[in-house]
């Protein structure tokens, strides 16, 4: 039902119309298939779909390297849901025209049909850095199925900055509660795949998420609340509410926190949490056994190094400290938090190059992202681990 | 005159495989594909020609065309055969042939296995969801538990697992969607399991979550008790075997699991009871043969031990336990030349353990779970 009028927005007014004086064709091309072409539109406009798929078709027999045809039997395919055959026309097309920011769409679309999933990312991801001109639907689409993949890929936070990037368009977005519930409770599944007796806890956990991105403070608070006290045994809800008060009220962050690692023993992001808010407390000895912790169950994980680096300085044991935010320093560079940790520690053991280096870093991210020293902002490091 | 036209071809081919290696050399892969497809067609015993458009084609998704290409590699030399395999195996998949793709895996692993690492990764990875699909969920497990302490925690691979781990005749693109969480649980809890300094508190942690959801569902008891056996738990193992045999009544593998445990702890009688039972249901299990063959060694029933051994033999050559356990057998029947003979050839397939043996060595055991 939805795809109709894409297809249509994209045959008519989009690609289309520009591939015709793009085609790589030499000057006289063979009559038969611009004829073969030219028919085809003509069964395409009049909506006689069938028809147009099979002039389509044998125009593409003639000439393989036609984006014209290549093009509209990909369009018409999809919107026939004949997904594996338009995913096969279109990555032909792509080959021709790798700049065509629609046709990664549309690709990625079909492979998300098909459920290749992994492509299906790549390509939609593609479409997005292509860009996709003013085809508002077709973005909406698109990223919100790659909203949806990045859950699917383990990708959460990655998943809620576009969800916020979503959010904060004035378009008019899908329905994103169940991808802001299944992100928020870190569950890999997409939308179709939530059991029905789960559903619930997904949409409660997404009406949360979403007054929160959208500032609706009360109601976020109302609805976390709610979430809790429906499912208290429920893995990642309280990881969930205690990150968010981590925001709102860091000092009831820390029970949630520690039921959530009560309910999962494992949880890496829920310790790195804690050692966070311990730090804020200057508790710098129990912040540096749950830094360690993390890293022990999960050893490339940045932050938690970050943590047990913050904690080592405090407790001042400097060499041990810059070796842990060096290694979350090379394991994620782009976190300022971690090159401000190490400027500061840097020049306290009187390294002046070292630190003026991390002073540059910081600076050349400043100028990227519009970074702020996060002793006075706040910043959570790495992982965002929060709505 | 009559030499001209052979000159000039061969002119021709050497300035388009100059241009094919220049234009792949620079990136300009659609000019590099029709290149090389002319060079080719010019020449067609140009492997090297093949090999470029086959990989070309296949990094474009063209999975068809690229098979096309790969296929004249099987007339090339032997050693530029096996990553040819490989690739066949990986465009065969892609294009839903599954069939071939895992007869070109199979040829492959025979062949040695060979390619670059990042082929080996990808191809090991297809070869295992293929064979997960035809039912031969150990010999997966063991392709991608030997790929896990390399590539790591990456969802592919616990989808993958989980697949295996549960037993369930699937492909990542075509299992139902209301099984992706167990699926996921499970997946996440075998490669856990899996990695190099095995990680069992998050092994058990995912395990314990999927049981708590489904586990009225076949297969999760078993597998909980297959990861309690990683884990040297017996007792809990033995608990979950039984577990799975409620809701699954005639699940082989799990009898066959628990007999094995019966007969550690002298229950020889439950023992013989539940593989005879696991043979009723499919009289060609390897492994219920020899279980039931160590059960009859333990009872003092030589011969008959030693005919199911031997069937055992037959089903699985490949199996070093089997030939450990008739060495054991003939020997004390007397029959020291034949049970030196089983030790040796036991030595030999304990050492092929640790390498990437052949499919005929590693695989060759036939499916004995069928869930669906």
């Amino acid at each position: 039902m939805r795809k109709a009028p894409l297809i249509v927005c994209l045959a008519v007014c989009g690609i289309g119309g520009t591939l015709a004086a793009a085609q790589k064709t030499p000057a006289a091309p063979k009559p038969s298939l611009d004829q073969l072409l030219q028919t085809a539109g003509r069964a395409r406009e009049e909506n006689h779909d069938e028809e147009a798929i099979r002039l389509y078709r044998r125009a593409v027999a003639l000439e393989p390297e036609s984006e014209q045809g290549l093009w509209f039997l990909g369009t018409l395919l999809y919107e026939k849901k004949q997904y594996p055959e338009a995913r096969d026309v279109l990555r032909q097309f792509m080959t021709l025209r790798p700049d065509a920011g629609p046709g990664w769409a549309l690709l990625g679309l079909s492979e998300f049909e098909t459920r290749d999933y992994r492509r299906a990312l790549d390509h939609l991801q593609h479409a997005m850095a292509a860009g996709m001109g003013d085809r508002e639907e077709l973005v909406q689409m698109v990223f919100k199925e790659v909203a949806e993949l990045l859950i699917r890929f383990e990708r959460y936070d990655d998943s809620l900055d576009m969800i916020l990037k979503m959010l904060d368009t004035k378009a008019e977005q899908p329905d994103l509660m169940e991808p802001a519930g299944l992100a928020g409770l870190r569950l890999p599944l997409l939308p179709a795949e939530i059991p029905p007796n789960r559903r619930e806890l997904v949409d409660q956990a997404g009406r949360a998420v979403l007054a929160l991105q959208t500032r609706h403070n009360e109601e976020a608070e109302s609805e976390f609340h709610r979430l809790v006290t429906s499912y208290p045994n429920e893995p990642g809800v309280h990881f969930l509410y205690g990150a968010y008060l981590m925001g709102a009220r860091p000092n009831e962050a820390v029970p949630e926190l520690e039921r959530e690692l009560e309910i999962s023993p494992t949880h890496v992001l829920a310790r790195i949490r804690l050692a966070e808010a311990f730090i804020a407390q200057r508790d710098f000895d129990r912040a540096l056994v749950l830094a360690q912790q993390a890293i022990q169950l999960e050893p490339k994980r940045a932050s938690a190094h970050e943590m047990a680096g913050e904690a080592l300085l405090a407790k001042g044991q400097s060499a041990d400290g810059i070796k842990e935010l060096e290694i979350a320093r090379a394991g994620d560079p782009a976190v300022s938090r971690t090159h401000w940790d190490l400027m500061r520690a840097y020049t306290a053991a009187g390294r002046k190059e070292d630190a003026e280096l991390e002073k540059k870093e910081i600076e050349k991210l400043q100028q990227s992202n519009s970074s702020s020293d996060p002793s006075a902002g706040g910043e959570i490091p790495h992982d965002r681990a929060t709505p | 005159m009559l030499t001209a036209p052979v000159s000039s071809a061969a002119v021709r081919f050497e300035t388009v495989a100059a241009q094919a290696e220049a234009a792949r050399a620079q990136d300009r892969e659609a000019d590099a594909i029709r290149l090389y497809r002319e060079g080719t067609h010019l020449q067609p015993a140009w492997w090297g020609g093949w090999w470029y458009l086959g990989t070309l084609l296949y990094d474009q998704d063209r999975f068809s065309e690229a098979d096309a290409a790969f296929r004249h590699l099987l007339l090339s030399p032997s050693q530029q055969r096996g990553p040819a395999y490989a690739f066949l195996g990986l465009c065969e998949y892609e294009t839903g042939s599954y069939g071939d793709a895992l007869a070109h895996f199979r040829a492959w692993a025979g062949a040695g296995w060979t390619g670059s690492p990042e082929l080996r990764d990808v191809a090991v990875f297809h070869f295992a969801l293929l064979l997960t699909r035809d039912g031969r969920f150990v010999e997966s497990l063991y392709l991608l538990a030997s790929a896990a302490p390399r590539l790591g925690d990456t969802p592919e691979l616990s989808e993958a697992m989980g697949l295996a781990s549960l037993r369930l005749r699937y492909l990542p693109e075509d299992f139902p969607p209301a099984q992706r969480e167990a699926i996921w649980l499970a997946g996440k809890a075998a490669l856990y399991a899996a990695q190099t300094h095995e990680q069992f508190d998050q092994a058990d942690e995912y395990a314990t979550r999927l049981e708590s959801r489904y586990g009225s569902q076949p297969g999760v008891h078993f597998f909980r008790a297959t990861l309690y056996g990683f884990e040297l738990k017996k007792t809990e193992a033995e608990n979950e075997y039984r577990a799975e045999l409620k809701i699954s009544p005639n699940d082989a593998s799990s009898m066959v699991a628990l007999a094995q445990i019966d007969l550690e702890k002298g229950e020889l009688i439950e023992a013989d009871e539940l593989t005879r039972r696991a043979l009723h249901g499919d009289s060609k299990d390897a492994e219920a043969h020899h279980v039931l063959g160590r059960v009859l060694l333990a009872k003092g029933d030589l011969n008959a031990s030693l005919s199911e051994l031997e069937t055992a033999k037959q089903l699985a050559p490949g199996n070093p336990a089997v030939r450990s356990h008739l060495a054991m057998v003939l020997s004390k029947l007397g029959r020291a030349q034949e049970a030196k003979a089983e030790s040796a050839a036991f030595i030999v397939l304990k050492n092929k353990e640790d390498v990437m043996a052949s499919a005929e060595v590693k695989l060759g055991e036939k499916p004995r779970e069928k869930i669906h």
